[in-house]
């Protein structure tokens, strides 16, 4: 039993926010999650992958998250409940669907989570994923604590069921990854049969008939939200600033009024239903103030919706100030924090708020004790391998050759870790898509070699579609897949081709290689601990026309070392290291830049954190003297 | 490149590659990870940051000391037509399996194997054949190593490369083959700091080889591409003149392409050098114009003289004396070539100024 299952309604456990997700689901009975891995939305599945030994629920890792969000509505079409959960990138790749189903109409009761990452913190993008509520008429709702995290959801599928329409919850980065006490409630039976009734189908005709049904169903919404408990008021009756919050913004809001004294000055609203608008608790609240703040993560979509419902009514609730990321009063970007908000309400009250902040007594004190840290690709992974032979047989090319790159652990070819060769970094599978098209510019003059690189998963989840269109159009594209058998960057989620799924059951692996044959591309596999010979065998097929797959296949090193180890004890031997001198010039720690390699200062020389390195033995080929020594461990 | 980076590394960069003034002698290679030669191009791998500087010692195209090094050279001979010599003679293997092999008279070949057979020298740095991509340098360690490199390249090929790569793996009595431009690096290494002096030390003789021009590998390579050649080339020839003919033997066998049209080809730091005998050398060896299949062989260096006594008396060669006219011209040619070279360099000192 996990705590997820064992634990009965009414007990107090410590959850994290996703956690708490996870068991809103389980007591609001969804039998059908799926996700597509992604930082900061992963554990929600684990959470439930790991509920699913004790419990009738399927969980799965699905291919990308719109395959997720049409695999999890197949339970809602036939009347079950569902979960799917993704970070904000994955709710743009289940767009096209979200957008139809919406107009559709869905059964069973079906929730979508995005956690989005402001600031971008484990992401390549900014993004609010709250805006595809509007464009699609889903409701929303946003939590603020695990606990509200854990009720919200479990009332959100009651809410779809209801009103027949998928339901959006969006978490963020801090409430996703934070830690609380939540009171449980019960687990129901799970006893769901899956039915499709034939005599209602689902689709999006008469499209406009659709789209008015969906105005209803937001309108039903509403009613329901204008009573809800999620959207709390905290103050005095007639304050002299209200504020307008939701999410994790709201926490930071009700510390820094405790700390800077202003709690019986400024009142605070927090919504918890954030779309469609409570219409008739906003005018009751903005009635109370004329000074309104908003604070809230990422895009002023509370300010801008509430500032349009407040010009509607504003015969009855007069002129008002509004303050927020249109006035500058907030910034629009980056995540809220206490600082940022004590910043702002220092301002606004005109109090000496920066002494009060922790951070600059901590900073002072901090300095010496934590050492700088950079990108870098961890000991022995084989990327650092892929991108040195890259390196070498794009200089070896001599005309300006670069990486049309992916994201994940591949964007850090970006960095001096990966030699600084991958010059974009966009969405899942976009550099092969870019590759696609650099492979048709000769035509037009364009000499420049590009290699495409993506992981295992990306080239599941996005990658294949580009390399046929690369196939089809006869596109000059040499495309590596880093294949080291695991979704490493958000936490080693098995993927079509590791041989089991989110539940644990093996299942037969899909073959990259096999796959990519089948296109009738060229197709070779080489070693990216064998740097030189894959730096031989990229040269050899970029004097190649057409579509190219190199498949550089070595297990992610820190899943080796859990399953098997590596090989060697590494050594530097110091008489032989030349160190600064002409001749190598610091070049294994400089260039190289293994984190397994230090610079031993005293003696300027290199040497080996035994803490660190793993034994994959690499860094032997590239010291000049061979001063960097490998022994098999026995 | 930016001069954030290792002086030595940025000059070479800024002053002769950048300038494609680099002949790909290959002196900078495998003395450290920044340099790389690969596919008839010396590469620059990564930033070097270091402040001392062997590569540009070295570097034959990098103007560094070069005054006093043509100091040297002109007290060590006449310095006007084809250098310093003790002896000039013509001469052809008597090994046939050899002269089969050879470009000419199998002088070069011959020597070595006799030289290394009598452990005179410990291994020999050569110029390989390359197939599926460039010639590149060779460690030749015995008889059939030295005929598989038989043969002119006529390509740019970083033989000392392999020069480097032999001191790294503590060759010792190294006999080295090369250029004009390689026997100049070899001459500079000399006094190199810091090591040159023992680099130099492990060299045991060098031959070099008489140049008018080398041609880069890789526009060659697409311009037999062009031309419809697009595989592995067993030979070339350029016929003395006034035949103006590229020779390219393939499996199909031999293909004339007009000189003219090759000349595109030729490596541009080329045009710069003053040198076509090889004058640093111990022995340089050349075409004979009008004798086929002999080779022109200059003694220069005392060491030199010594080693070849030996390999004369063991009774290997066919000498015979260099008529008069072939030395008149091959003086010439020398002369024009030092001429041709200096005005192109005092052109590009004046353009660059």
């Amino acid at each position: 039993m996990t705590r997820m299952t064992q634990r009965k309604g009414g007990s107090v456990v410590l959850l994290q926010g996703n956690e708490a997700i996870a068991r809103g689901a389980l007591e609001g009975g969804a039998i059908f999650c799926a996700a597509y891995p992604g930082n900061p939305s992963s554990e929600i599945i684990e959470t439930l992958a790991e509920a699913s030994k004790d419990l009738p629920i399927y969980v799965e890792w699905s291919v990308n998250e719109k395959v997720a969000l049409e695999a999890a509505t197949a339970a809602s079409f036939t009347g079950c409940r569902a979960l799917v959960s993704m970070k904000q990138n994955g709710v743009n790749v289940t767009s096209d669907f979200l957008t139809n189903l919406t107009l559709s109409g869905t059964k069973g009761g079906i929730i979508l989570i995005s956690c989005d990452d402001p600031s971008g913190i484990s992401s390549t993008n900014e993004e609010d994923s709250r805006l595809f509520s509007r464009l699609a008429d889903i409701p929303l709702l946003e939590p603020a604590t695990p606990q509200e995290a854990l009720d919200m959801t479990k009332w959100a599928l009651e809410l779809s069921e209801k009103i027949k329409q998928i339901v959006m919850l969006r978490s963020v980065s801090r409430l996703s990854h934070t830690r609380s006490n939540v009171v449980l409630g019960n687990l129901p039976d799970f006893k769901q049969r899956p039915h499709f009734d034939v005599s209602s189908p689902f689709h999006t005709f008469p499209i406009i008939e659709k789209h008015i049904q969906r105005h209803q169903k937001l309108e039903q919404a509403r009613e329901m939200f204008e009573e809800s408990p999620f959207n709390p008021y905290r103050g005095p009756s007639k304050p002299e600033l209200l504020i307008i919050s939701s999410g994790c913004a709201w926490t930071y809001i009700g510390e820094a009024l405790d700390l800077l004294g202003l709690s019986h000055r400024v009142g605070l609203l927090k919504l918890g239903t954030t779309w469609p608008l409570p219409k008739r608790l906003l005018k009751k609240h903005l009635q109370m103030c004329d000074r309104i703040l908003f604070l809230e993560d990422v895009d002023p979509f509370l300010e801008d919706n509430v500032k349009s419902l407040a010009a509607d009514m504003g015969k009855e609730i007069g002129l008002k100030e509004f303050m927020g990321k249109a006035s500058g009063h907030v910034p629009d970007y980056g995540e809220q924090s206490p600082g940022v908000v004590m910043g702002v309400l220092g301002k606004l009250f005109d109090l000496d708020w920066e002494r009060k902040r922790y951070r600059d007594k901590v900073t002072p004190w901090e300095e010496g004790l934590i050492p700088p840290r950079e990108f870098g690709f961890c000991a022995g992974c084989p990327h650092r391998g892929s991108y040195y032979a890259i390196k070498t047989a794009l200089a070896w090319d001599g005309k300006e050759g670069f990486v049309s790159g992916d994201i994940g652990c591949y964007s850090m070819g970006l960095f001096p870790t990966g030699f600084n060769q991958v010059k974009s970094v966009h969405a899942m599978g976009s550099g092969v898509g870019l590759a696609s098209g650099y492979g048709k510019l000769e035509q037009f003059g364009f000499d420049q070699p590009v290699v495409t690189v993506c992981g295992d998963s990306t080239f599941f989840h996005a990658g294949i579609p580009a390399l046929i269109n690369a196939k089809f159009n006869a596109s000059d594209i040499l495309l590596l897949i880093l294949d080291n058998s695991a979704t490493a960057m958000t936490g080693f989620q098995p993927h079509p081709g590791t041989g089991n799924t989110a539940m644990g059951t093996p299942t037969e692996p899909v073959d990259v290689e096999a796959l990519c044959r089948s296109l009738q591309v060229h197709v070779e596999v080489g070693d990216p601990y064998d740097m030189r010979d894959t730096a031989r065998t990229l040269y050899r097929l970029m004097k190649m026309d057409g579509p190219r797959v190199l498949i550089l296949r070595r297990k992610c090193a820190l899943v080796q070392k859990r399953e098997e180890g590596f090989p060697y004890l590494m050594e530097v031997d110091q008489d032989k290291c030349l160190g600064e001198s002409c001749g190598c010039g610091r070049y294994c720690t400089r260039i190289f830049r293994c984190p397994g390699l230090i610079w031993d200062k005293e003696k300027g020389k290199a040497s080996i954190d035994e803490v660190i390195c793993v034994g994959c033995g690499i860094c032997a080929e590239i010291c000049p003297e061979k001063a960097i020594r490998m022994e098999a461990r026995i | 490149m930016k001069a954030s980076h290792g002086i030595g590394q940025c000059e070479l960069v800024n002053k002769v590659i950048r300038q494609g003034i680099c002949v790909k002698c290959g002196a900078c290679v495998n003395l450290c990870p920044y340099f790389d030669y690969f596919d008839g191009r010396i590469v620059v791998t990564d930033e070097c940051h270091a402040d001392t500087w062997r590569c540009l010692q070295l570097c034959p195209r990098a103007d560094y000391e070069d005054t006093s090094l043509n100091k040297e050279g002109a007290a060590h001979g006449d310095g006007s037509e084809i250098g310093p010599f003790k002896e000039i003679f013509i001469a052809r293997a008597k090994d046939e399996e050899i002269r089969g092999r050879a470009q000419y008279g199998g002088f070069v070949s011959s020597f070595l194997i006799y030289t290394l057979e009598e452990r005179l020298i410990g291994a020999a740095i050569l110029t390989g054949k390359g197939n599926e991509i460039s010639p590149s340098g060779v460690i030749a360690k015995d008889r059939e190593d030295i005929l598989k490199c038989a043969g002119s390249r006529y390509t740019g090929a970083a033989g000392l490369a392999a020069f480097n790569r032999a001191i790294k793996e503590d060759g010792e009595k190294l006999a080295v083959v090369g250029l004009p431009c390689q026997m100049e690096a070899l001459a500079r290494m000399r006094r190199m700091n810091p090591d040159g002096e023992e680099r130099d030390r492990r060299v045991s003789l060098k031959i070099g080889l008489f140049c008018t021009w080398a041609l880069d590998y890789r526009k060659l390579q697409n311009y037999l591409k062009t031309a419809g050649i697009d595989g592995s080339i067993l030979k070339y020839d350029i016929p003395p003149p006034p035949a103006q003919i590229f020779h390219v033997q393939t499996e199909q066998g031999w293909q004339a392409f007009p000189l003219d049209d090759v000349r595109p080809s030729i490596q541009e730091g080329c045009s710069l050098c003053q040198d076509m005998t090889a004058e640093w050398a111990d022995i340089s060896v050349g075409t004979v114009e009008g004798i086929e299949g002999w080779n022109t062989v200059v003694v220069r260096s005392e060491r030199g003289s010594q080693l070849l006594s030996g390999f004369i008396e063991a009774g290997h060669l066919e000498m015979r004396e260099l008529p008069e006219e072939n030395l008149a011209h091959l003086k010439e040619a020398s002369r024009n070539k030092r001429k041709r070279g200096n005005s192109a360099k005092k052109e590009r000192r004046r353009k660059s100024s």
